[in-house]
């Protein structure tokens, strides 16, 4: 569907002609070719010994653009000339809009692209031909061809203007049973999705999705039509839903969920019915509705174990716990991060683990199991060590911190109010050092804590340091 | 006395005939100023454009009146150059519209006259000579002095390809001729050429969709017709359809707009006008008669078609404020809808055209 074979062209006299003279062509000679014997006759007049033509005159002298439609007009196609120079103007519009814009104007003039405007020509006079005859499935084709050509990232309004085009054809042509109306209405999405029109982008997609249903048609890939269609429906209600629920339009968000959870059970691919309701479970979330959306996060489960797909089944139960945690079922929740933790270990997924971890230490700080939580944290720092992601490095670093802070709230305050020598001595030596010394066995462990939490806070950011620092003021 | 001696005139001094510039034997009685070799040639360039002119004449020909100061004098000169101006367009105008209507004969004096004040206004190869040319060459063509034609068109070429900015509308004049030029001479293949040409030109000029670029689409479709390419020629004319239809009906939109606001004020009947200058709406006659002319010849196959230019013409006599031949046509249309048994619907349309004529004339005149 992207690239062409090279086009077999009959390319007009005129555009042969120019596109000779053009400068983009590369003609080296060498220099002895240069130098002339005595009596020899210049190559240029031997081999122009007429003179000029008209035309060759003609091919000099106007623009190739002016070539193109001249050869156009001359054989009657006045219909391809009309599209041709809107879109030329168009194209010039652009250009004159940028260059006001920016200094720098990326794309290259259409003079220096004879190939796409070849290409115009052939494709638009051959659609003409079989408009004439009344043959719209060539039309389309040959429309379709087109839009394949413009589809790089400088031409995407060119592609645009023949996507529409397609569609306004295929809804003529009825003799396919309606193949070509259900692939215009999956390009018309596409435009409107790219474009960022959500709303119309799912009408074009829904009607693609009817059109499709029950039928076993496939594209040039090989891929069948439904599911393309049920794909990027899915797609595109996922979209709407995500900004629906940035503008907290939570029913809404819901329903098109709902919606999209049943045309993937229709198409019958069990993954995408897990995406769908994997998304729906989200929103519930998001909703608050925490019972359904432990029901379809379970449904999620299952499927992804149905299909052997840790990945997803890491995901389901990382939602679920999120869910239980929200409830207030913290132990509920600490099984499934656990089973998540395993699964990323597993799979290596470091984000993943990190997260995993991360939430697990969180929970664990809430309760008050400082140590479990401090170990869970150090697991996240130690693997955020190996990812570049210093943001995340640094998250994880605060996060450890402040666990051992916590877990080292208990015996410092107890150091404190103690007030005898011996643990007045230990604080300041750890104070002081900020190293690893061995401490006595009753303040053993704590100490060991206390240094390594000043090990790890002097890496620390501000939040760490400024709860270490109102400890010094407390002593 | 109409009679004059080319002897009797003061030494130096030759007097030459309008048309023709042999020496001159007789002058205009109503101007004096303009000479003529004989009553042949008299009577053609009055009934031509000498009728209209005429009293335009004097103060051209004749030496500039005293003044007292700089002032006045440059006032006088400038006046001069207007009223120069202002005949160049009218014989202009007036040999277009000649041509229009087929009467080349008649057009030749009349271009001449345009031709010669461009040259005493802007010189001799200066660009706005060429329209004279162009219009010069048509003529001749519409004679049949096809060498004629050519030589006024290989200068006016010239002309084109010598100055540094030609517009695209002379561009496109320029190769619409030659197109002409070529269908007479029956060279059909530099004839699409140079047509292709000329629409591509107007287009850039005017707009892909403009009246003026529809006279190169039409002469293109001629080209196909006599070429027996029916089809082609069959969309080409679809073409030059819809846009006279879409003007005219968008000027009749903006017309009774204007019309439904400012007749509550004033409760006077509107001129309607077609926006166009008389040479124009002489075109458009021409085109939108030929157009129906084959039409009709292939009407059974698809009489829409036939309506549809019939109704055109309909909208432009009424514009033009030519009731009769709006009625007549709007009849011709109902008549051929009902022997070909159209939709109820189509017969209505035309039956609110009728009506539109006998309401302009219901109302009483202010």
């Amino acid at each position: 569907m992207t690239t062409l074979p090279p086009l077999p062209m009959t390319r007009p006299k005129l555009t042969a002609l120019a596109r000779q003279k053009l400068p983009c062509s590369p003609r080296t000679k060498p220099r002895s070719e240069l130098i002339k014997e005595k009596d020899d006759i210049d190559h240029y007049l031997e081999v122009n010994f007429k003179g000029l033509s008209k035309e060759e005159v003609a091919a000099y002298r106007n623009s190739y653009t002016k070539n193109v439609c001249v050869e156009m007009l001359r054989d009657g196609y006045h219909k391809s000339f009309t599209e041709f120079f809107a879109l030329t103007e168009k194209w010039d519009a652009l250009r004159e809009a940028a260059r006001v814009r920016s200094l720098s104007w990326a794309q290259r003039p259409l003079e220096e692209q004879p190939d796409k405007l070849d290409h115009f020509y052939y494709y638009l006079t051959r659609a003409e031909t079989a408009e004439r005859k009344e043959y719209f499935e060539e039309v389309y084709n040959n429309l379709y061809a087109l839009a394949c050509y413009f589809n790089n990232s400088e031409d995407k309004w060119v592609r645009n203007h023949f996507y529409e085009r397609c569609f306004k054809i295929a809804q003529v042509i009825k003799i396919d049973g309606g193949k070509k109306e259900a692939e215009a209405h999956g390009h018309m999405g596409l435009l409107f999705e790219e474009d960022g029109q959500l709303l119309e982008a799912a009408e074009h997609y829904e009607a693609f999705h009817q059109l499709t249903q029950g039928r076993i048609w496939k594209d040039e890939t090989g891929r069948v039509l439904n599911l393309l269609a049920c794909e990027s429906l899915l797609r595109t209600y996922r979209l709407l839903s995500d900004k629906m629920l940035e503008n907290k339009e939570y029913k809404q968000a819901i329903r098109i969920l709902i919606k999209a959870c049943e045309i993937a059970k229709e198409g019958n691919d069990k993954k995408m019915e897990g995406e769908a309701s994997y998304y729906l479970g989200l929103a519930h979330l998001a909703a608050g509705e925490y019972e359904t959306a432990l029901a379809v996060l379970n449904t999620y489960g299952k499927i992804s174990a149905d299909l052997d797909d840790d990945l997803s089944l890491g995901r389901a139960y990382e939602a679920t716990a999120k869910v239980l945690q929200s409830q207030g079922q913290m132990a509920e929740a600490v099984k499934y991060l656990k089973k998540v933790v395993k699964i990323a270990k597993n799979n290596f997924q470091n984000l993943d683990f990190v997260r995993a971890s991360t939430m697990l230490g969180d929970i664990y700080n809430e309760k008050g199991h400082y140590s479990k939580a401090s170990e869970y944290f150090q697991q996240a720092f130690n693997t955020t060590a190996d990812i570049m992601n210093i943001s995340l490095k640094d998250e994880t670093k605060v996060h450890y911190g402040i666990a051992k802070a916590h877990q080292m709230m208990l015996t410092v305050n107890s150091c404190i109010e103690s007030a005898d020598l011996t643990s007045l001595d230990y604080l300041l030596s750890w104070k002081e050092s900020r190293s690893d010394i061995t401490p006595d066995p009753t303040s053993e462990s704590r100490r060991s804590t206390m240094e390594s939490l000043y090990h790890t806070s002097e890496f620390s950011e501000e939040e760490s340091s400024g709860f270490s620092g109102n400890q010094k003021n407390d002593t | 006395m109409n009679v004059i001696y080319p002897l009797a005139v003061p030494k130096g001094r030759r007097l030459c005939c309008e048309v023709c510039d042999a020496p001159a034997e007789r002058v205009c009685g109503a101007c004096t100023v303009t000479y003529y070799c004989g009553v042949v040639h008299q009577r053609a360039d009055w009934g031509s454009i000498h009728e209209k002119i005429c009293q335009l004449l004097i103060p051209l020909r004749t030496s500039m009146p005293f003044y007292n100061s700089e002032e006045e004098r440059q006032h006088g000169l400038q006046q001069l150059q207007q009223r120069q101006k202002h005949l160049i367009e009218l014989c202009y105008t007036v040999a277009q519209k000649y041509i229009f209507e087929g009467k080349h004969e008649d057009a030749v004096p009349a271009a001449l006259h345009s031709l010669r004040f461009r040259m005493n206004v802007h010189g001799l190869s200066s660009v706005e000579l060429v329209p004279a040319y162009l219009l010069l060459a048509e003529a001749s063509l519409g004679l049949g002095r096809v060498v004629q034609a050519e030589e006024y068109l290989s200068q006016a070429q010239w002309t084109v390809l010598k100055s540094t900015e030609c517009s695209y509308a002379i561009h496109s004049l320029l190769h619409r001729n030659l197109g002409l030029l070529y269908m007479a001479k029956e060279n059909y293949e530099e004839a699409r050429y140079h047509l292709a040409n000329d629409i591509y030109f107007a287009s850039c000029a005017f707009g892909t969709e403009h009246i003026r670029a529809s006279g190169g689409y039409f002469h293109l479709a001629n080209i196909f017709n006599g070429l027996k390419k029916l089809d082609l020629a069959d969309t080409l004319y679809t073409k030059v359809s819809e846009i006279w239809n879409k003007y005219l009906n968008d000027h009749y939109q903006v017309l009774s707009q204007a019309r439904i606001q400012q007749i509550d004020l004033l409760g006077k009947r509107f001129e309607t006008d077609t926006g166009l200058d008389e040479a124009q709406e002489a075109e458009a006659i021409q085109i939108l008669t030929s157009i129906l002319n084959i039409r009709e010849s292939t009407s059974n196959k698809a009489p829409q078609k036939t309506i549809f230019v019939l109704k055109i013409l309909f909208m432009l006599y009424f514009l033009m404020m030519n009731s009769s031949k709006a009625e007549e046509y709007a009849l011709r249309a109902l008549h051929l809808a009902k022997k070909q048994k159209l939709s109820v619907q189509e017969q209505n349309t035309i039956q609110d055209l009728l009506n539109l004529i006998s309401v302009e004339e219901a109302q009483p005149i202010t």
